[in-house]
């Protein structure tokens, strides 16, 4: 089911009533009319999330570590709010980053997605989620989506090396942009607007301007302008996408408008009310398989958001606050609060036999174990979802010391990339976690 | 790293070990030696220059009328060295940027062409059908010169005009069809772009000069923040730009104009940051002044004495620093405490004869943006002093290092108190003696820049010293800063790199400091800095990129 065809023209075909005599992938072949899977098992295709905060999870390992491994676990204080979707997710502790700590919140983000020391620019190649994307995100409307509630300009995902990619920070934009006008509800008969067309021969032109500027340039910035090119050919597969009828999904459908603007409130962003509003969005929107890729950035590594009941920025107090960081601990509870949410809303979903929650892999991480100390070692992580049983779930992993590349590796295997090792220097691996992979 | 030449500013901290930490906090810091080697240049290699977010609104409102709204949600900028000019030399489009781009492009492309006598005016022609390629073709002749700087060759032309007359067929409409046409010219790599690779010069291996249009295209984004007017690329076509004299005499045009005070704003906004005023978080219960327009306020009051100072008056730069003179509106004049001169708009006032109040370092944008949600931060501020005024580097703490201060007490109350644990620890004070005791200077300003006596119930103690020179007051550290000897080397050498757009090289520095010395020499005179800085030899020279 891992597969660059134009999944577009097969359900054209299917549709059409042809007999199509290819060996298809079985997400496409035993789709009914209702779009819900035929019997036997996994026909909905594997998502990969990223979900991300800044400034990690305070200077007392043993208020995220769980007690009790494997199934048999008890949650953490910092854990606790994920009580209600327990059995969907795993909690990998101990792990480190090996790659040496010289950016203080940039080396763990780079170690984790990366496998690779940080850059002076940032994370200093592609990272894991990106990766994915290339194997599992040609197909779709976006290649991949990148979100914060946050509102700044960059994400812990990177197509490129020291270059982030710029997330959505409006829900409304977010909104309009995926279920806007060009949004086609599964099953309807609208043709499709002749502009898309015509925005392709656009980009037709830009691609034939861009080939005659390249020869012109050296080799950097011929580099630079691929990589454009590169965007500009997403743009044109979301266009061809939106040319071509609407995947049938039953669980397909429109989320409700967000509220046009989110202002302060006493002083306060709205944090949690952004993150539901692009939360909900962004579920329907994996449920209508416009990606299959995502980053949902609750906060940037770095950030001072004010939180309510606390007396100064996140940052600051992760640096300021003293003892066990009882505020620091109380934003936590609202950060994986939302998590909690978004697992949530993912698991309401219904695909077939299963929920939308069951056929994603979600990596929530921080970008320091410690904000005080900058630690990268116990670093906190944790998965949601099996990816369609290519993940454990319900488990408590625990590998103290153990190179955290060992992750991302895993969830590359996961993911259908044929990736051998992870990494770089004191980071490279050539091995994941076998404890972590599925029973299919 | 013996001089204070990489003033980087990356949101990257540098790497470094401890020992390097002291090393490079004991050397740098303010030992820039005088340059007396005879002038040389090594020019930077050529390089294609991304358009900002400002550059690209701008260009877009001069292309297709001051009316046009650009949507704002585009690629962020990404600044290196201090500038998103100089951002705009690395990194790409990401896809999300790509998808902006061609809404941005649709947008303005649909009011521009909205029925009426400025799209009649605009387009020239009176299409003859649907599908009309003369006047589809003579109009994007005539836009495209604009957008791409340069005329368009046949096959450019011919290209989008086929992207419009087939729009025209498809849609029924001439003017829709146009829409698909200038957003083939504004989607290429050819507009978002500044593509000024250069001329190989005969008999110099690896040495390219910037002539004709892709001058003008320098010049224009440097000295106007946007793309090269009518009279600059016909000046440029003649080949006026490769001469001296031609080419002053279009400097000194092009510096005669309005736009040469908004690109001088620009340059101001970018150095110090002052877009970021627009997001700035300050807890509303510490600071119930704060509200949805300090920002903007803030950062307008800034641009405008730097514009009425700097451009208007053509007065010494190192006045920014010393004047009692500022511009408020409402907003402003009650922080301050003056009376506002206009209910609706922003008039200079004169700040009260012995206040502590002066010169840029008394802007409440610039003490509120360097500073903490809840606090103030010398270290903040004097950061912002000894890097973005005095073009020295100081490192950022390594990354396992506790950077916690110790919490008030009753013996010691203030931040001033706490602030004295970096001294203790040699690891600490060997950068936070080149940053502290500058932005200590400045406590009797809190986290909003709002005067105040106290902090934590306690007299403020303002003085503090700026290389081993004492001060008593904020007055006294704003007339050191404005006599500190790299003060003005420093906007110097901030003016080269901004007008270059790219990393600073070495083989520069020569150049730098002979402009450095003219400036000088001209009592700091911004315009005088400008037109120097324009028509320098490292401003017209490349050499081959990599």
């Amino acid at each position: 089911m891992r597969n660059r065809i134009d999944r577009r023209t097969l359900l054209r075909g299917l549709l059409g009533g042809a007999a199509v005599g290819l060996a298809l992938p079985t997400f496409e072949i035993f789709l009914d009319a209702h779009g819900e899977a035929m019997a036997g098992g996994s026909a909905f295709p594997s998502r990969f999330g990223l979900w991300f905060w800044g400034n990690g999870i305070g200077p007392d390992p043993t208020q995220w570590v769980p007690t009790g491994t494997g199934a048999n676990y008890t949650l953490s204080p910092i854990l606790a709010p994920l009580a209600p979707v327990q059995g969907d997710i795993t909690v990998v502790s101990g792990l480190q980053v090996n790659t040496p700590n010289t950016m203080p919140h940039g080396t763990g983000p780079a170690g984790i997605l990366t496998g690779a020391r940080v850059g002076p620019n940032g994370t200093n190649g592609v990272t894991l989620d990106q990766l994915i994307a290339n194997q599992i995100g040609g197909t779709t409307q976006n290649h991949s989506l990148e979100l914060s509630v946050d509102p700044v300009t960059t994400t812990p995902s990177y197509s490129q090396a020291g270059q982030s990619n710029p997330p959505e920070t409006s829900p409304a934009a977010l909104f309009n942009t995926l279920f806007g006008p060009t949004f086609r509800l599964p099953g309807s008969n609208v043709p499709p607007d002749p502009k898309l067309g015509l925005r392709r021969s656009v980009l037709d032109a830009v691609g034939a301007d861009a080939k005659a500027l390249r020869v012109r340039l050296g080799s950097a910035d011929q580099q630079r302008l691929d990589q454009h090119l590169a965007s500009v050919r997403d743009l044109e597969q979301q266009i061809a996408n939106l040319q071509a009828a609407p995947p049938v999904l039953a669980a397909c459908s429109m989320p409700p408008a967000p509220a046009a603007a989110y202002p302060d409130v006493g002083g306060l962003p709205q944090l949690s009310a952004i993150s539901r509003a692009m939360s909900d969005i962004l579920v329907l929107s994996l449920a209508c398989d416009q990606q299959r890729v995502f980053t949902f950035q609750f906060s940037h590594p770095v950030n001072n958001l004010l939180y309510a009941n606390t007396t100064e920025g996140h940052h600051q107090l992760t640096h300021d606050e003293l003892g066990a960081q009882p505020m620091v601990q109380s934003i936590l509870h609202t950060i994986l609060g939302e998590a909690t949410y978004f697992i949530q809303a993912l698991k309401k979903v219904q695909e077939g036999n299963a929920t939308l929650l069951d056929h994603c892999g979600v990596l929530f991480m921080t970008d320091v174990s410690d904000g005080k100390s900058h630690a990268v070692n116990e670093y906190p992580l944790f998965l949601a979802g099996s990816a369609n049983g290519a993940l454990q779930t319900g488990i408590h992993y625990r590998d103290l010391g153990e190179n955290a590349s060992k992750l991302g590796l895993t969830l590359l295997q996961a993911f259908g990339v044929a990736a051998t090792s992870f990494g770089s220097d004191e980071g490279l691996v050539t091995q994941g976690l076998p404890a972590l992979v599925g029973n299919t | 790293m013996s001089d204070a030449r990489s003033s980087s500013r990356l949101r990257a901290p540098l790497a470094l070990g401890a020992t390097l930490l002291l090393a490079a906090c004991s050397g740098l810091i303010g030992d820039r030696a005088a340059d007396d080697a005879p002038v040389t240049l090594d020019p930077a290699p050529s390089t294609l220059h991304r358009l900002t977010q400002a550059q690209y609104t701008n260009a877009l409102q001069d292309l297709l009328g001051s009316a046009v709204v650009v949507p704002t949600a585009l690629e962020p900028d990404l600044e290196v060295d201090g500038f998103y000019t100089v951002g705009g030399s690395v990194g790409s489009v990401s896809a999300r940027g790509v998808g902006q781009y061609e809404t941005a492009a649709f947008q303005v492309a649909g009011q521009a062409l909205a029925a009426g006598p400025a799209r009649d005016a605009l387009v020239g022609c009176t299409p003859a059908g649907d599908a009309d390629a003369a006047c589809a073709g003579s109009f994007l002749a005539t836009f495209g010169r604009r957008a791409w700087r340069r005329p368009l060759a046949a096959d450019e032309l011919a290209r989008v005009t086929a992207v419009a007359t087939g729009a025209g067929t498809t849609l029924n409409d001439f003017y829709q069809g146009l829409a698909f046409g200038i957003a083939a010219l504004l989607e290429s790599p050819n507009f978002l772009y500044r593509v000024e690779l250069g001329t190989p010069v005969p008999g110099q291996h690896g040495v390219f000069r910037y002539q004709g249009y892709e001058l003008a295209s320098r010049l224009a984004f440097f000295l106007w923040n946007t793309t090269p007017d009518d009279a600059l690329l016909d000046a440029a076509g003649q080949g006026q730009l490769d001469g001296d004299d031609g080419l002053a005499a279009q400097v000194d045009r092009l510096l005669a104009s309005p736009r040469a005070h908004a690109a001088l704003q620009n340059f101001f906004s970018e150095r110090f940051l002052l877009d970021q005023l627009a997001g700035l978080s300050k807890d509303t219960t510490v600071f119930p002044a704060m509200s949805a327009d300090f920002g903007s306020s803030a950062r307008e009051e800034t641009l405008l004495l730097v514009d009425q100072l700097l451009m208007v008056e053509n007065a010494d730069y190192r006045d920014l620093f010393t004047t009692d003179r500022t511009f408020v509106d409402r907003k402003m004049a009650s922080l301050y405490g003056v009376a506002a001169p206009s209910l609706t708009s922003f008039g200079e006032v004169t700040l009260p004869a012995g206040g502590m109040r002066r010169g840029v370092l008394g802007h409440a944008g610039l003490l509120a943006l360097y500073a903490h949600p809840t606090s103030t931060s010398p270290t903040l501020r004097g950061k912002f002093v000894r890097e973005v005024l005095l073009c020295a580097t100081v490192p950022s703490p390594p990354a396992n290092v506790n950077t916690a201060l110790p919490q008030a007490t009753t013996a010691g109350p203030t931040l001033r108190d706490r602030l004295l644990a970096h001294e203790s620890v040699p690891f600490c004070a060997a950068c936070h003696r080149a940053m502290d005791p500058i932005g200590l200077g400045l406590e009797n300003f809190d986290g909003l820049g709002q005067f105040r006596l106290l902090d934590n119930g306690a007299h403020i103690d303002a003085t503090g010293s700026l290389d081993g020179a004492a001060f008593a007051n904020p007055v006294q550290l704003g007339a050191d800063v404005a006599a500190h000897p790299d003060l003005g080397p420093c906007l110097v050498r901030q003016m080269v790199r901004y007008a270059q757009a790219a990393p600073e090289i070495p083989g520069e520095d020569a150049e730098i400091a002979r402009l450095a010395s003219d400036f000088a020499d001209m009592g700091n005179s911004v315009p005088y800095l400008l037109r120097a800085v324009a028509l320098s030899p490292a401003f017209r020279t490349a050499t081959e990129s990599p």
